[in-house]
């Protein structure tokens, strides 16, 4: 008996000991700034956000304000940085239906894969209403955010350009004051090639060289779907020539994301590159200004043309606090709300409205409404199985990049690429 | 009669709840896995249909998926190649009793006690053409070398087999020096009396008392080599191009970034038979090898 005793004592220890570990939480979701649960939070409406902000410095003071004018407790759970890892994190998330997180930062990437797939909240009845809408950017809420179905399923949370950046000091060693047109960008990408330094600086990653390529075929005239588009073919010629012909961009950028090549831009190894943003990492590294590295208007090959993106506040279909998180969406779509971004992230707000207030300002102000009043605002080329998409172009490119296929080669099987995917 | 019934199903409700969860979190796995991969799953387009085996038959048709098969057979030949051939040196020169042997036993082993996916991180760096510490060092005897490892096919791929391998030799020669200290001195002083040097001495009773150590550490990094994914998953992404993406590392892209589960189980199956059928010739070859 007494051995029976023994036994039972010792498996009912180790069921204990290893249920205890199954009901362990990970997540940093109950992490608040705010204090946690205590009583001065009872009652209040409680949602978890995931985010990609909880590393930026004045993500307290954000997450504050945003909890005092929503009226809503945010307990927050960190995206991680690298993108690969954070894509399938949020996919895998959203398609298993789990709850324990109720809203969602997504990228331009994601919110093209999962607009359609039944995982988000269609948000045009309750917080994307006709007036807030119509302070936001149309094309892009119409490309991005709205479903084949016509639901409006994120609310933008600043608006972003990829905008060509340059560095100052190079542009006036090379003897010129401005990039008008292609002839001076390749002037200039000439002009600033020397000593082991290039003129134009990628990211061309096989996923992130995308942004570049597409750029390109906008300036060209070209269209990313239609690789018989002599613009087209034309932007990827142009970006051959420049690692291999001109050699004012090194081949080497092929396995660089963009934290190597902001790395190098930011050391004086490019005179200029795309990037999006305001910014914040050249002023960080005190390279920021109109006499160091700032952002131009986009030189006039074609066209002149950007691409503008976001991240977007997305509400998960399978929240368990629908209402708290509407009142947050509600919160981050109002003034309130872009100008919190605007004052602690550094993010331009997607609103019209707020974009022109007196608090919005600075030369990034400047620059964005010269490239909103002459540029073609483009949202990027996505199709649905996106990152599939996106890879496969930039496996082709590097390809021919590297000599490996021609450009005929690049076409056809990009074109074959677009059908499969489309 | 009694008392032995009642001792085994004391016994069994005991062992249940392990077996349960055994059950729960490894053979359901594997059968769902398997039946996941006889449909058509396209999570982001909302399609699921029954497919029978097409989804094995696109594997052996795909060009990134033979792409994957061919780097990961080079992976695990060059790792495994290396990891013997260097572990038995290291272990060696572990071995010899010098001043100050324990502290570097344990120095050695400090690659492997940190993560894959940290050291793949900064590998990354490290073969940077720019900034990294490889070419840096490289450039101290030849100034005008200048190559990004990344970059090019060839040089990613063996990157990517010199990151793994420096994590894992020391443990690799750790485990093979518990092996050489097994040997008893006598028989090394006895082949010094018959005339043996110290090549034949290593041939003739090193290399063969350590076989058997070997082999079964060969078995286990082979295994754990086929499945690795961390590695390129944080330093090259697959990259460049397709060029370093390991079957695992496929299965992964399939499975979380495209979200294609049908087609990315049906990957997970095919690896998974391999690493059975390898297993099986591995341990029935074990069984061969005794001295």
């Amino acid at each position: 008996m007494k051995r029976f005793w023994s036994l039972f004592l010792t498996g009912s220890l180790t069921i204990a000991v290893a249920l205890s570990g199954c009901s362990g939480n990970g997540s940093r979701a109950n992490e608040t700034t705010s204090g946690t649960k205590d009583a001065g939070n009872a009652g209040k409406d409680e949602i978890t956000l995931y985010t990609i902000q909880s590393t930026n410095p004045k993500f307290q003071d954000w997450l504050k304000e945003a909890e005092e004018k929503s009226g809503v407790k945010i307990n927050w759970v960190a995206a991680p940085t690298d993108s690969d890892t954070r894509q399938q994190k949020v996919s895998t998330i959203l398609s298993s239906g789990d709850n324990t997180v109720d809203i969602l930062e997504i990228n331009d990437e994601m919110a093209t894969s999962f607009k359609n797939a039944g995982w988000l909240e269609p948000l045009q009845d309750t917080v994307l209403t006709d007036d807030v809408l119509n302070q936001l950017p149309q094309g892009y809420m119409k490309d991005m955010l709205t479903s084949s179905k016509g639901d409006l399923i994120g609310v933008p949370s600043y608006t972003g350009y990829l905008g060509l950046w340059v560095d100052q000091k190079k542009l006036e060693a090379a003897g010129m004051t401005s990039i008008n047109n292609e002839e001076d960008f390749v002037k200039f990408l000439k002009a600033t090639t020397k000593d082991g330094q290039y003129g134009y600086g990628g990211s061309w990653e096989k996923t992130y060289v995308f942004n570049e390529i597409a750029t390109f075929v906008n300036l060209f005239g070209g269209d990313y779907f239609d690789w018989s588009n002599e613009g087209s073919r034309k932007a990827v010629k142009f970006m051959y020539d420049m690692a291999n012909t001109w050699k004012v961009t090194p081949v080497d950028q092929i396995a660089d994301k963009y934290e190597q090549m902001n790395q190098k831009f930011i050391d004086g190894k490019y005179a200029s590159v795309f990037m999006w943003g305001t910014g914040t990492d050249y002023k960080q590294a005190n390279r920021y200004g109109e006499d160091q590295i700032h952002m131009i208007n986009m030189p006039e090959f074609a066209k002149r043309s950007i691409f503008t993106d976001s991240w977007s506040y997305v509400l998960n279909s399978a929240s368990k606090n629908k209402d708290a998180a509407i009142k947050f969406l509600k919160y981050a779509a109002s003034e309130d709300g872009e100008l919190n971004g605007w004052k602690n992230f550094d993010r331009y707000p997607a609103r019209a409205d707020v974009a022109a207030k007196e608090e919005v300002a600075g030369d990034i102000k400047t620059i964005y409404n010269e490239i909103q009043s002459t540029n073609e605002v483009h949202g990027r080329p996505m199709l649905p199985q996106t990152m599939e998409f996106i890879s496969e172009m930039g496996t082709l490119f590097q390809n021919y990049i590297q000599d490996k296929i021609t450009l005929d080669d690049f076409c056809k099987k990009a074109q074959e690429a677009v059908e499969r995917y489309k | 009669m009694y008392a032995s019934k009642k001792y085994w199903m004391i016994a069994w409700i005991l062992v249940l709840p392990a077996l349960l969860i055994r059950i729960f979190t490894t053979i359901y796995p594997i059968i769902e896995t398997f039946h996941i991969s006889l449909f058509e799953v396209k999570l982001l387009q909302g399609i699921r249909k029954f497919v029978g085996l097409d989804n094995y038959l696109q594997l052996f048709h795909d060009s990134k998926m033979i792409t994957s098969i061919r780097f990961t057979a080079i992976f695990v030949v060059g790792s495994m190649i290396g990891h013997i051939v260097l572990g038995i040196i290291l272990a060696l020169i572990l071995n010899m009793k010098f001043r100050g042997q324990k502290a570097l036993r344990t120095i050695v082993l400090l690659p492997w006690a940190m993560p894959m996916v940290v050291i793949a991180m900064a590998s990354k760096w490290a073969f940077n053409n720019e900034y990294g510490l490889i070419n840096d060092f490289i450039r101290r005897f030849a100034p005008s070398f200048n190559l990004d490892w990344l970059i090019y096919t060839n040089t990613a791929r063996s990157a990517v087999i010199a990151v793994d391998l420096w994590k894992d030799l020391p443990f690799f020669a750790i485990l093979v020096l518990a092996g050489l200290q097994f040997i008893s001195s006598d028989m090394y002083e006895a082949a010094k009396i018959d005339g043996a040097g110290s090549i034949r001495s290593f041939f003739s009773i090193t290399l063969p008392l350590i076989s058997r150590n070997i082999l079964m550490l060969s078995i286990f990094f082979t295994m754990w080599r086929i499945t690795s994914f961390d590695v390129v998953y944080a330093m090259t992404s697959g990259g460049p191009g397709e060029s370093t993406a390991l079957i695992a590392y496929r299965v992964t892209t399939e499975a979380f970034t495209n979200l294609n589960t049908g087609y990315a189980a049906s990957i997970a199956v095919v690896l998974f038979l391999v690493m059975a059928v390898l297993s099986g010739l591995s341990m029935s070859a074990a069984k061969r090898v005794d001295y």
